[in-house]
């Protein structure tokens, strides 16, 4: 009893620091919280008429890329907040009693928020696409919600490997640049030599965006091997994350 | 007549290491652990320190800056653990009282409420059902949904404590700094709102620069210098003796 009360005092705390994220973010705009939707639905139009022509052999290239690029943004954004949270919020981590994991999660959760406003955007570019509806796009959220886990778990390990090592910011900025180009979001896989597919098919972020594809364009489930990286990535990463934040937890004190 | 100590502390020392040379890169480590350069020295916040607080009492910590007060409170609120030593606190019934802990500056009057009362730990249905107290309090009706950020800090602070103080009074209460708020009548107000939460029977620990404040509330005082407890006792003669060394 006394647990639930506390677990949803944290689900609280959590609810307000995600939206203290979010209107942080358009505070000095007089659109404010419509930019969430209006920002992707424009710079998803810009994309699809510059990269529309790049490979018209590509069916429905536009959506191809929106999709893949959604996947990765939500990525991004979430490890990349997340990053920093424990080193942001160190006066409060100091003085309150709540658990740290509330800090990673928090940023996270303001990310994922923010996927879901350009998801409405993303639903718009696919009326717009006369992408023909189907049952398996109600498989998406399956694909986001282990999406989500996996980056959950990777925020927990950036989180306090930044506390002890800053650097660790700009190299991993360059490894995303890295990892975006290896993610296949804006060109076909199947137009790379064949050492390079194979790397590409080992790529959790890129398995996330074929399971999505599947099931948003071509109208399939994602292929069991798909399935099977899918959950093993998410749940693994976000296993490997939780129990490497337990073991640092209280050493990153001192470091703060 | 023999009583059970509220708050425990036995030999506690709080260590931190601190890096001689400061790396500051990746780099510059690797470089250091090349070199085998990658000292540490030690450092104490704290160094055997022990006393303890029986029910009831309201205790003044006193000392200069960096002596480690806040550390010693961070030890009993369970913030830190000590290095070496044991404390000994019920921690559920521990309350630390900062004032504005995660204000938000561009957010508005009302969403901080929220914010801060979510972090300190209280529920939606409490803020609800006190948040018209706690502006109230804080003498800010008409302002709360305008953007703290152009808040005086005066009124900053006011509201930091209206809303750190709006809760029924826990049983361990930790003061840090919190009776200097405001101007003079709302530091009358609110030594007020402290002097009740002291009378309804909590136990309190104060840390104040102001000796004037731990004379007028304190029942005894504790003197810590450079993280050594320097002397134990009347408040009067401890800030006596802590005012002595200044001259």
């Amino acid at each position: 009893m006394e647990q639930i009360k506390q677990l949803r005092q944290y689900g609280f705390v959590i609810r307000q620091l995600v939206s203290r994220e979010i209107k942080r973010k358009y505070t000095r705009s007089y659109l404010g919280i419509l930019w969430s939707v209006l920002n992707p639905l424009m710079s998803m139009a810009v994309m699809s008429m510059v990269f529309s022509t790049m490979f018209q052999r590509v069916e429905n290239y536009s959506v191809y890329f929106l999709t893949g690029n959604i996947i990765w943004q939500l990525f991004t954004g979430a490890t990349n907040a997340a990053m920093a949270s424990l080193v942001d919020n160190k006066s409060l981590l100091i003085k309150v009693k709540l658990p740290k994991v509330i800090f990673p999660l928090s940023r996270v959760g303001a990310a994922f928020v923010n996927f879901l406003y350009t998801f409405i955007a993303y639903l718009l570019m696919l009326v717009v696409f006369r992408i023909k509806p189907s049952v398996t796009m109600l498989f998406f959220p399956v694909v986001a919600l282990f999406l989500l886990l996996f980056c959950i778990g990777i925020s927990y390990l950036l989180s306090i490997i930044y506390v002890f090592f800053g650097d660790i910011k700009h190299l991993y900025s360059v490894l995303l640049t890295l990892w975006m180009y290896c993610s296949a979001i804006f060109y076909p896989v199947d137009s790379t030599p064949e050492f390079v597919q194979r790397m590409i098919l080992e790529n959790p972020v890129y398995n996330f965006i074929a399971c999505a594809r599947n099931c948003m364009i071509y109208q399939t489930l994602p292929s069991f091997g798909q399935l099977l990286r899918m959950v093993i990535w998410g749940l693994g990463c976000y296993a490997i994350g939780r129990i490497v934040f337990a073991e640092f937890q209280n050493r990153i004190m001192q470091e703060l | 007549m023999e009583q059970k100590p509220i708050i425990s502390i036995e030999n506690v020392s709080m260590k931190f290491k601190v890096a001689e040379e400061q790396s500051s890169s990746l780099k510059e480590f690797l470089i250091r652990v090349l070199e085998g350069k990658n000292k540490y020295r030690e450092f104490y916040a704290l160094k055997e320190v022990s006393f303890q607080v029986y029910h009831g009492e309201v205790i003044g910590i006193i000392g200069t800056n960096g002596s480690g007060k806040s550390t010693l409170l961070k030890l009993v609120a369970g913030a830190l653990e000590p290095s070496e030593g044991r404390i000994e606190v019920d921690q559920d019934k521990v309350q630390l009282l900062t004032l504005g802990t995660g204000f938000d500056m561009e957010l508005t009057g009302r969403e901080n409420v929220y914010l801060n009362g979510a972090i300190i730990g209280y529920s939606k249905e409490y803020i609800d059902e006190k948040y018209e107290d706690i502006v109230r309090f804080a003498e800010l009706e008409g302002f709360m949904e305008e953007k703290v950020k152009n808040f005086s800090s005066g009124m900053v602070s006011r509201l930091g404590f209206a809303i750190a103080t709006a809760r029924e009074t826990p049983e361990i209460l930790i003061l840090d700094e919190v009776l200097s708020v405001g101007d003079m009548f709302f530091r009358q107000k609110s030594e007020k709102r402290i002097q009740e939460m002291i009378h309804s029977g909590s136990t309190v620990l104060i840390v104040s620069h102001s000796s004037d404040v731990i004379i007028k509330n304190c029942s005894r005082a504790v003197w810590i210098e450079k993280g050594v407890v320097r002397q134990i006792g009347e408040p009067k003669e401890v800030c006596k003796a802590y005012k002595n060394m200044g001259e």
